[in-house]
């Protein structure tokens, strides 16, 4: 049997998926080695999914990918109590879809696999393996071991294998966040009226403040084909030190929420799950992004950007995965997989594409997410001004005497309020 | 020659994943992923340890929709030889009877095998029936909640076999070919490992049978074959529980529960 293969993937998400498909596709023998059963089996995300960088890997996406609906609306609420204000953008171009990131992982996978790559599920990688001078030559699963003159590390967030390699510190609680999320089947048509979309064409909805009893972070509801995903986001840190109830308790808060609960209320609830995320990358990214024979692509390199009003994710350990695979083509054609040559082959790319400038750019949102201020104050001062110009019983006051007014009653003054809402512009 | 042992893989729903539906009364299958019967992995690991002792060759026969090749994956993936899955229109509706002739006359085809072990149960319909109608089918030989095998003499062809039962352990010995059922949770089923997995990419040892291999009477098969009527189900309404946090030090709230029980009648003496 043959035991070399010139790549070897592990994870198989939609970085490995991708880097397997790449790969296989350029002729290279590629092996995908997944822990869970079947491919995607193991994966949590919100909902929404940006398209360009899939376009660019995927002949034929937009046609044959598991597309539920294209993003025409897009919501950010803040809420206080049963109160919320709710900005919303509608546009006729949609850059993003929904989907179940299950199915979206499988169809990659079935790529990879049309492409040539041997995939192989239910098989947990447990350390790379090195040789004596250090180089990466394969993995061990369970004692036994696979070579390669290539692996790309694509485990997710939770780096156990970087970890065993010494090339990433232990994860610690403030890197990282916690996301939940429901499944909620309501079927195609109610969604279309209630949400107010046509057919094939949905919304990605953000919300802040309550949803999460003033957490930093976020609640998000997304319109699939016949379900709508709801979901929340903590940040572990702050969670850890604020939590007043089990975050289970939240979500059913949310689907009950007197606002929100009556879109579904007469859907079934199909699927509970819960995963962490890494909570801003530029922090979480390994000191290099390659090494011998190695190379680290997708949420194991801390790319993930979180905007606070969206998560890129999916595309981008996508785009990096696919990077990894022509990374992997080219340098065995050179007959070169030495570090330097890995790192100047996808690690600077990758550096000075636009993921990385983008995670570097919004780095501001550290600083929010550990001001719980932000989660508790603005969205009830925003609930505040507006019952003070909407719930009126007498004379109308203007916008500026409401916001005074209102941010006495919540403690803030109004050169304080300059300042933050100042900070927030140029943090974000 | 080697001995050939023969493994009964059922493919169930996830039971644990399953919900009732309390309007109908019946099992709500959609969206349920569907697992290899626990129980039978107790069987896939006798088998694999024959093989290991005796040099045997193990197949793995389903009868099921084409999904089951996942489940025969697995079985392979903890390192059966390969696997044959048996799958047409005409089965679909089979209850115990239908289900036990089409597998009967799945080893009838198969032929030289000595062992064929089932696991004792399944999770979603667990009649046990199958081994037991398949010995009969067959007039084999056949032993059940078999937990070990102490030796199989291949010069004599017969096969001795423990049993534990709930106050003793019997030893029996059967003549070959046997049937047997192994007793549920009486094994450590192996974990699937990379080479065996990348021997089912590599090797195809998946055959899939219909019955235009088998060949077999439609009037045997599927609801036709069935005689067996489902004439009512009923579900165990849930009862309700009644959470209660007891808050305070171990040891006075160890004192409160044992009070509130006491006042529920729980506990089985006097307090
Ligand atoms: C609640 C939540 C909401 C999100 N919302 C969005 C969103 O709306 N849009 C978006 O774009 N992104 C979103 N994300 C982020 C997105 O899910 C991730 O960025 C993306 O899945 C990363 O892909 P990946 O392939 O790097 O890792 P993963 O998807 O985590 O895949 C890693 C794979 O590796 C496998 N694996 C790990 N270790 C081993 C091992 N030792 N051996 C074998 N296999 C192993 C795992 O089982 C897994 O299948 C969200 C994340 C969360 C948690
Ligand atoms: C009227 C009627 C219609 C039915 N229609 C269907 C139907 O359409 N589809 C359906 O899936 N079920 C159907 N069933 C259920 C089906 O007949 C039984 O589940 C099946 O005969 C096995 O019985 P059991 O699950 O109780 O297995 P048990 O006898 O408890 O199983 C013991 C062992 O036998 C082996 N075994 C059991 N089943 C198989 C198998 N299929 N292949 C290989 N080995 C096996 C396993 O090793 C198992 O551990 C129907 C039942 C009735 C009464």
């Amino acid at each position: 049997m043959e035991t070399k293969f010139d790549v070897i993937v592990v994870g198989a998400g939609p970085a490995g998926a991708s880097a397997a498909y790449t790969a296989a596709k350029r002729g290279l023998k590629v092996l995908l080695v997944e822990r869970g059963r079947g491919a995607g089996s193991k994966q949590v995300f919100g909902g929404r999914v940006y398209a360009a960088p899939l376009r660019e890997i995927y002949e034929g996406f937009d046609k044959e990918a598991p597309i539920h609906r294209w993003v025409r609306k897009e919501r950010v609420s803040l809420v206080d109590g049963n109160r919320m204000v709710t900005v919303e953008y509608e546009s006729d171009q949609a850059a993003s879809f929904t989907t179940y990131l299950t199915q979206l992982t499988s169809w990659m996978v079935d790529r990879a696999v049309n492409a040539g790559a041997v995939f192989v599920d239910e098989v947990r990688v447990d350390s790379i393996l090195r040789d004596g001078s250090g180089r990466v030559v394969g993995i061990d699963s369970g004692g036994e071991r696979v070579y390669a003159d290539i692996v790309i590390d694509a485990e997710g967030v939770n780096r156990l294998l970087l970890e065993k390699l010494g090339l990433v510190e232990k994860t610690r609680p403030s890197q990282v966040a916690l996301g939940v999320k429901e499944v909620i089947k309501i079927g195609e048509d109610k969604i279309n009226e209630r949400f107010s979309v046509a057919p094939g064409e949905g919304v990605s909805w953000v919300l802040v403040g309550a949803v999460t009893g003033g957490m930093p972070g976020g609640a998000f509801i997304y319109t699939n084909k016949d379900t709508v995903s709801i979901g929340l986001v903590v940040y572990l840190e702050t969670a850890v030190e604020m939590v007043e109830e089990p975050i289970h308790v939240m979500v059913e808060k949310l689907r009950t929420h007197p606002a929100l609960g009556r879109l579904w209320a007469d859907g079934d609830v199909m699927e509970y799950a819960a995963r962490l995320t890494p909570e801003s990358g530029y922090r979480y990214m390994p000191r290099k992004l390659a090494a011998h024979g190695l190379m680290v692509v997708g949420d194991a390199a801390g790319l993930l950007l979180n905007t606070g009003y969206t998560f890129r994710g999916v595309d981008y350990a996508a785009l990096s995965g696919h990077m990894a695979g022509e990374a992997a083509v080219k340098a065995l054609e050179q007959g070169d997989v030495g570090e330097e040559n890995l790192r100047s082959l996808y690690e600077k790319p990758l550096l000075e594409s636009f993921m990385v400038r983008d995670l570097r750019r919004h780095r501001g949102i550290e600083w929010f997410m550990s001001n719980p201020e932000f989660f508790k104050k603005y969205p009830a001062l925003a609930a505040g001004v507006a019952s003070k110009l909407f719930d009126l019983e007498g004379e109308a006051p203007t916008l500026l005497d409401a916001l005074r007014s209102s941010a006495k009653e919540h403690g803030l003054s109004m050169f304080r309020l300059a300042m933050d809402m100042f900070r927030v512009v140029r943090k974000l | 020659m080697s001995l050939k042992v023969v493994v009964g893989i059922k493919w169930v729903p996830n039971t644990q994943a399953v919900r009732f539906d309390p309007k109908t009364g019946t099992l709500i299958r959609e969206g349920v992923p569907s697992i290899v019967n626990p129980h039978d992995l107790d069987a896939v690991e006798l088998a694999l340890q024959l093989k290991e002792r005796y040099g045997a060759k193990v197949t793995a026969i389903s009868m099921a929709p084409p999904s089951a090749i996942k489940g025969l994956e697995h079985v392979i993936g903890m390192g059966i030889d390969d696997a044959i899955l048996v799958s047409d229109r005409v089965f679909a509706g089979s209850d115990t009877l239908a289900t036990s002739y089409v597998i009967a006359q799945t080893l009838k085809r198969i032929g030289d095998f000595d062992l064929a072990l089932f696991g004792q149960e399944t999770i979603d319909s667990s009649t046990a029936h199958i081994p037991a109608q398949v010995a009969g089918w067959l007039e084999l030989p056949y032993m059940y909640y078999v937990d070990r095998v102490e030796e199989v003499d291949e010069k004599q062809r017969t096969v001795t076999v423990r049993r534990m039962l709930e106050d003793r352990l019997e030893w029996y010995q059967l003549k070959m070919p046997a049937i047997l059922g192994v007793a549920m949770k009486s094994q450590k089923p192996r974990p699937v490992s990379i080479y065996n997995k990348l021997r089912v990419r590599m090797e195809n040892p998946i055959q899939v049978w219909s019955n235009k291999e088998l060949g077999l009477d439609p009037r045997c098969l599927g609801l036709k074959g069935s005689p067996t009527l489902v004439s009512k189900v009923t579900w165990t309404p849930e009862v309700p529980r009644k959470k209660q946090v007891i808050e305070g030090p171990p040891s006075e709230a160890v004192k409160k529960l044992v009070e509130k029980l006491c006042e529920e009648g729980v506990l089985p003496f006097e307090c």
